[in-house]
């Protein structure tokens, strides 16, 4: 199965400058902004199922990059958010270092297949230093859209 | 004996029947499971060259898969509490291996049975437990 992360983001799932300090107050405020540009239904699920995997592990895979993740009835399909905090966000990452670029990944229970391949693209697709600048760099949703659709392979 | 920080090691032929394994061993002993998966740009030149393919669509290959078995673990390991990290690396699978070993303070190194797993078993300092 050939997935393209780019179709799962879309631009009113992107904060360019997220306001939080700690990352379970960015997860919130990530859920908050999906919840009222209608992407999430049931915000309360969908963070106490982000937040169960965050107390099990650390979501935050080192270069400054987190990818908060579930796996939840919360949300209708698979689904991408993308912020960005300029000061950086301590998610426990594997090298101690803030993360400025936060991915947000969730699915419905039943998609575990589609789950677990976004989350190896998106990771592989992270990895990449040049795409992190880019990331860094950007100016805007639709720059970010841009800067996805345009890396990955 | 009780184990509190256990190491998964996994290459790109490990199959998908340990994951079960390691977390289970995890949740029992109550250990912390740290995943690690090694890919090896060596072992991939050489396959590229007996199976005739580009070692760039292998690596991308090889990476992606490895991400997805470290997934596929997690999400098993969050499913029975068991708290978990994930860890991607290239270079040499022994000294990988005990780099981790070190760096992370494990206690026991969990690793598949195969003929290539030999020297991890006479070289580590810690218990290893071949799946």
């Amino acid at each position: 199965m050939q997935l393209k992360i780019s179709e799962y983001l879309r631009p009113e799932a992107i904060i360019m400058e997220i306001k939080a300090k700690d990352k379970i107050a960015a997860i919130n405020e990530l859920v908050d902004h999906m919840v009222r540009n209608k992407l999430v239904s049931n915000g309360e699920e969908f963070v106490k199922a982000l937040a169960k995997r965050e107390n099990l592990e650390s979501t935050g895979i080192g270069d400054g990059i987190a990818i908060p993740h579930a796996r939840t009835n919360a949300v209708e399909d698979l689904i991408l958010a993308f912020a960005r905090s300029p000061k950086g966000i301590d998610f426990s990452s594997i090298d101690g270092k803030p993360s400025h670029i936060i991915f947000l990944i969730a699915s419905p229970e039943g998609k575990k297949s589609e789950y677990i391949m976004a989350l190896a693209k998106l990771s592989r697709f992270l990895r990449k230093h040049a795409v992190r600048e880019l990331l860094r760099n950007a100016k805007d949703p639709v720059d970010v859209m841009d800067i996805v659709k345009k890396n990955e392979e | 004996m009780n184990f509190t920080r256990s190491l998964l090691v996994l290459t790109e032929d490990a199959d998908q029947s340990i994951l079960s394994v390691a977390v289970q061993f995890c949740k029992n002993s109550g250990s912390r499971l740290f995943v690690l998966f090694v890919i090896e740009p060596d072992r991939i030149s050489r396959l590229a060259s007996l199976t005739h393919q580009k070692v760039k669509v292998l690596h991308k290959k090889t990476e992606e898969d490895g991400w997805k078995l470290l997934y596929l673990i997690e999400d098993e390991a969050v499913e029975n509490g068991v708290w978990t990290s994930l860890h991607l690396e290239q270079g040499n699978l022994l000294q990988m291996t005990k780099h981790y070993v070190d760096a992370y303070e494990i206690d026991v190194l969990l690793i598949k049975k195969k003929e290539g797993s030999k020297r991890i078993f006479v070289s580590c300092s810690v218990p290893v437990i071949g799946l």
